[in-house]
C-alpha cells in the first residue's frame, strides 16, 4: 500500500514535469516564418488598423490599413530590421494604441501577470478550502447522530 | 468548532476591508484618469526630428524635406473626396496669402492622401491654392509622420524638428495663431 503510494506520487510528478518541459518548449521554440509575404502576415497580424475598431491591419481594406501594409513589406523587403523593429517604427508613430498584442515590458505586462496572479491565488484558495472541508468532515460523528442511527438501525430490525 | 467561527468573525472583516479598499481604489482610478487624447494632437513625433521625406511634385519636380530647413514647413495631409478637406480649403489659400506676406513665410505643402493626380488638379484648378502639392506614394508619409486620416495639418520648424500636429479640419485663425504662438517659442 505503501510503495503503491510512492509510485503513484512519483508518476504524478514525472507527470507534472513533462508537462512543464513541453509548455517551456513550446513557448520558447522559434517558428519564424519563412517567407517575406509571410513576414509581412505575422506582422500586419499585431497591428491595429488606426482608424476601424478592432480590426486587423491584416484584415482591414481601409486607406490607413493598406499605407501601413505597404510600409510593413517595404521595410522587410529593405531587410534591413528584423519584426519587432519594424513594429516598433510603426508605434513610434501612430502610438500604442495600433498594438493588438500588449508589450509585456513596463505597465504593460501587468496584462500578463495579473490573469496568473489571479489564477494561482483562486487554485491556492480553494486547495486552501478544501482541505479544512477535508478537516471538517473527518470529525468524529457526534454522540446525538451516532445514537440516531442506532435507532433507526433498530427500528429496521 | 467554536473556534474556527471565531476566528472566521475575526478574519472576514479583514478580507472585506482589503476588498473594499480595492474597489475604492479601482473608482478612483477610473474617476480621476484624464481622457485619452491620442486622437487630439498629440503625437510621438512632437519634438522630434521629422521623417525623412523624398518624393515629387504635381508638377514633376523632386521634393526632398531636408532641404527645406531654415523655413517653417507646413504640411496639410488630404484627399479631395474629403468632405472636412474640402471644407477646410478657403481657410488654407487664406492662410498662404496672408502667409506670402510675413518676414519669414512658412511653407505650405499638399500631402496627397490616398487620391489620384487628377483629381487633385481639378480639385485645385477650380478652388485655388497655389503651393505645391506632393506625392505620397503608398502612403508613405503618412504612415512615417502616424496620419491615419485627413485632413491633417503638421508643422516642422526651420530646424527640421515637428513641432504642431493638429488633427481634423482647421478652424478659423488656427494655423495662423499657432504659427505665431510656435515662431515665438522657437524663433523665426
Amino acid at each position: 500500500m505503501n510503495s503503491k503510494s510512492v509510485n503513484n506520487k512519483w508518476s504524478w510528478l514525472l507527470l507534472m514535469l513533462s508537462a512543464v518541459a513541453l509548455l517551456a518548449f513550446g513557448s520558447t521554440r522559434t517558428s519564424d516564418p519563412q517567407t517575406q509575404a509571410d513576414r509581412i502576415d505575422a506582422i500586419t497580424k499585431v497591428l491595429a488598423c488606426p482608424t476601424c475598431q478592432g480590426e486587423s491591419v491584416y484584415v482591414s481594406r481601409a486607406s490607413a490599413a493598406e499605407s501601413i501594409r505597404a510600409e510593413v513589406a517595404r521595410q522587410i523587403a529593405g531587410g534591413q530590421r528584423s519584426d519587432d523593429e519594424i513594429i516598433g517604427y510603426i508605434e513610434a508613430r501612430f502610438g500604442s494604441r495600433v498594438l493588438l498584442v500588449p508589450r509585456s515590458t513596463g505597465l504593460d505586462s501587468l496584462i500578463w501577470v495579473l490573469p496568473v496572479f489571479a489564477l494561482v491565488c483562486a487554485v491556492g484558495t480553494l486547495g486552501f478550502a478544501f482541505r479544512r472541508w477535508k478537516v471538517v468532515g473527518n470529525d468524529s460523528i457526534s454522540e446525538e447522530d451516532a445514537q440516531l442511527v442506532e435507532r433507526a438501525l433498530r427500528e429496521e430490525q | 468548532m467554536s473556534e474556527t467561527g471565531s476566528s472566521r468573525k475575526r478574519v472576514a472583516p479583514i478580507i472585506a476591508s482589503v476588498v473594499g479598499a480595492l474597489l475604492v481604489g479601482f473608482l478612483w482610478v477610473l474617476v480621476t484618469a484624464k481622457p485619452n487624447t491620442a486622437d487630439d494632437a498629440d503625437s510621438p513625433l512632437l519634438g522630434q526630428p521629422a521623417p525623412s521625406v523624398v518624393t515629387t511634385t504635381l508638377n514633376e519636380e523632386d521634393f526632398v524635406l531636408a532641404r527645406r530647413k531654415g523655413s517653417w514647413v507646413i504640411f496639410n495631409f488630404f484627399n479631395s473626396t474629403c468632405v472636412p478637406c474640402v471644407a477646410e480649403h478657403a481657410e488654407l489659400v487664406a492662410f498662404n496669402e496672408r502667409e506670402s506676406t510675413a518676414a519669414n513665410p512658412a511653407e505650405l505643402y499638399t500631402v496627397i492622401n490616398d487620391d489620384n493626380d487628377d483629381s487633385v488638379r481639378a480639385f485645385f484648378s477650380k478652388n485655388g491654392g497655389e503651393w505645391q502639392k506632393i506625392r505620397d506614394t503608398d502612403g508613405a508619409i503618412s504612415v512615417a509622420f502616424g496620419v491615419a486620416k485627413v485632413p491633417e495639418t503638421w508643422v516642422i520648424d526651420p530646424n527640421g524638428y515637428v513641432r504642431l500636429r493638429i488633427a481634423g479640419q482647421l478652424t478659423p485663425g488656427l494655423l495662423d495663431d499657432q504659427l505665431a504662438l510656435l515662431k515665438k517659442q522657437f524663433g523665426s
